[in-house]
């Protein structure tokens, strides 16, 4: 119970809690949720949440990944391709008879594996992460369109069981069991405070004693594997892969993850801060689709472009909030 | 006796162009030239020996391809090294060129004529970079941070005018008139040379990147130096911008539609990738705009070389990636032990 006391405590947490929650009212309304009666705002409100926990499950999963990839003063700017490529191979076996006993497993390798490629090159190789995922980013996007020949692929929906990793329960497993037991243990591990000393200041965190290489060769792997989650997730909804889908998609985490209260300098993170943060681009994603398909008149141009302006505005007021609370030497 | 013969003079050819241009790098820079140079050789000659012996193709036909589509990458490509020089980056350019495209489109439906259409995208690039340079200096926020949200921003803003602006907007603005395209089609050999005859010879005797490198290497100690900083990084995000205007330019008067929700995606990172190949290093001090403009003339000349090579079109994005990680890595590698050595004392 520690755990849950020290969330209630935590002052970010909380605040982020609270938007979080504005922003529902304000959207709920607009996203059509009924208020006429008890009974129709619990089912109305149910469904909204429920589509929410569907979209977001696998952002919060690649969101674990990404902060603590970003607690290491790392970033990792090759997932979109590494969700491609991983859905790429797993279409690329033949899923009809054989989607559990081998495009899973072999999937879930490929995505330890780019991870492990990332991290080798950014630990033992020495080259600056964000450098390093930008060209892998580009590698594992041509290794799609190699796979996949310029074809969408998409049998993913013709397996009955698979299937069901895309719905709002599906997706509420997984980020239970990833963010749930996985963050439970985290928070209390030792790895925790050593991910954190390595990127507050990576030399100091080598005098400690602390493998700081193979941490970091570990939390991309970590992110590789996560990936491969992300893309059963997002496989099992969206049903089909091409050598261009998901671009775009570590932008999105980022701004989740910093909004979420993360610092892209590294020493600092939070697992509840970037779910809650992924939650929020959700709701705000909803809301301007509620708002556009019931109230298109109410601006002179179409709602959904407010989506772009409010993810920049609220990315940089989320840092900018962060560098508040965290005083003065947040800039430098 | 010592001092004079610091002061002896060599050969005009040291003195003004291997000095300035190339001596004058860290060891590392000047590798990477040599490498990128002799590489961009052999893609070309490469190009040469395939285009003689294939059947109506010459290779003049095929080198004078290389401007319109290099042109972009290029001059973005010079603006964002001075930015990178001075430890900024900037992300949002890909879509700072979508808002200058779409202003560029609204003015052509008003039927503005073809002068006020190219001012009014180079003047909006230029006003949106110092824009970012403005929040970097004023938030104190990262300049990743601020500009990856500019990276949304922008593309929201640029839709949002558009749709505004033009009544029936259907999510593109078509652009059929000479008149309005001719930097690209017509004068792109030119506005490329010039612009990077200019800006090498400014990095080369001028004092605004020395600045921008010294920004880079240390900020405290340009601080102490009597340099102001956050003047430095604003100015570095401006002359930036005057780059990126032209490349805007040259960039949306190549094509005929614009398409504000999907023009240039991936630009940013294309150009990225040359200034780095370049030699440059991401977190500033350290750089040099020939190996830029070198690493973006390599990238681009892959492309060619592997169609005649005979390799197969989806393999078009893998070779280039390959090659990025590949050289950067074994850069990296081979400094690892002087780095890690650095950092302990």
């Amino acid at each position: 119970m520690r755990f849950i006391s020290q969330i209630a405590s935590n002052q970010r947490v909380n605040r982020l809690l609270l938007v979080l929650a504005v922003e529902l009212f304000l959207f709920a309304p607009v996203c059509g949720v009924q208020f006429s009666s008890f009974g129709a705002f619990q089912s109305s409100f149910a469904s909204l949440i429920s589509d929410l926990l569907a979209q977001a499950a696998p952002m919060i999963v690649l969101s674990v990944g990404m902060t603590l990839v970003l607690m290491t003063g790392g970033i990792d700017l090759s997932i979109g391709a590494m969700v491609a490529l991983i859905a790429a191979v797993m279409a690329r076996i033949d899923v009809d008879y054989a989607l559990w006993s081998t495009a899973v497993p072999i999937g879930l390798l490929c995505g330890l594996a780019l991870g492990f490629f990332n991290g080798t090159l950014i630990a033992r190789l020495d080259v600056p992460p964000i450098i390093a995922t930008l060209g892998t980013l580009f590698l594992f996007r041509g290794f799609c369109e190699i796979l996949l020949e310029g074809q969408e692929y998409g049998q993913f929906l013709d397996v009955p069981s698979y299937r069901w990793f895309g719905t709002p329960s599906g997706g509420l497993l997984l980020v239970g069991v990833i963010l749930g037991l996985g963050g439970l243990w985290f928070s209390f591990s030792r790895v925790r405070r050593e991910l954190l000393m390595l990127g507050g200041n990576r030399v100091a965190a080598r005098y400690a004693g602390i493998p700081v290489f193979r941490r970091i060769v570990q939390v991309y792997t970590l992110m590789g594997g996560l990936a491969f989650v992300a893309a059963v997730c997002l496989t099992a909804r969206n049903g089909s892969v091409s050598a261009s889908s998901f671009s775009g998609m570590e932008l999105q985490v980022i701004v989740a993850v910093v909004l979420g209260g993360t610092r892209v300098e590294g020493g600092n993170g939070s697992l509840v801060g970037s779910a809650i943060g992924v939650l929020m681009i959700a709701v705000l994603a909803e809301g301007l689709r509620g708002a556009s398909m019931f109230h298109s008149d109410l601006l002179p141009f179409k709602i959904q472009y407010l989506e772009y302006v409010l993810m920049g505005g609220l990315l940089i007021w989320g840092v900018w909030m962060n560098r508040q609370v965290g005083g003065q030497d947040a800039s430098h | 006796m010592i001092e004079e013969s610091n002061f002896v003079r060599r050969h005009w050819f040291h003195d003004l162009l291997s000095q300035p241009f190339y001596g004058r790098n860290a060891a590392s820079i000047r590798q990477r030239i040599l490498f990128l140079l002799i590489g961009n050789c052999v893609l070309l000659g490469f190009i040469y020996a395939r285009s003689i012996q294939t059947e109506g193709v010459s290779f003049l036909s095929e080198v004078a391809l290389i401007p319109v589509a290099l042109a972009p990458v290029v001059i973005a490509g010079l603006g964002l090294t001075g930015i990178i020089y001075a430890g900024g980056i900037d992300l949002s350019i890909s879509t700072i060129i979508v808002v200058a495209g779409t202003v560029f489109g609204i003015l052509f439906h008003n039927q503005a004529s073809p002068a006020v259409c190219f001012a009014g995208c180079f003047l909006t690039a230029v006003a949106l970079s110092s824009f970012n340079g403005l929040l970097v200096r004023l938030l104190r926020i990262s300049p990743i941070i601020v500009t990856l949200a500019g990276l949304q921003f922008y593309r929201g803003l640029a839709l949002i005018l558009a749709d505004w602006s033009i009544p029936n907007f259907g999510g593109s603005l078509t652009v059929q008139a000479d008149a309005y395209q001719t930097p690209a089609q017509q004068y792109a050999w030119q506005i490329l040379a010039v612009t990077v005859v200019v800006s090498l010879i400014w990095e080369a005797y001028g004092k605004t990147h020395r600045k921008f490198l010294a920004l880079g290497c240390s900020r405290e100690a340009c601080r102490i130096a009597g340099l102001h900083p956050d003047r430095i990084t604003q100015t570095s995000y401006t002359v930036g911008g005057l780059f990126l205007g032209i490349a805007a330019l040259l960039f949306v008067t190549n094509q005929q539609v614009i398409e504000p929700a999907r023009m240039a995606q991936g630009f940013e990172l294309k150009v990225i990738a040359a200034v780095v190949l370049g030699g440059t290093n991401i977190f500033g001090g350290e750089g040099s705009m020939l190996g830029t403009v070198l690493g973006a003339l390599f990238l681009y000349l892959i492309e060619p070389a592997m169609i005649y090579a005979g390799v197969s079109e989806y393999y078009r994005t893998a070779i280039p990636g390959f090659m990025i990680v590949a050289v950067i890595s074994i850069d990296c590698a081979l400094h690892r032990r002087q780095k890690l050595l650095d950092e302990l004392r």
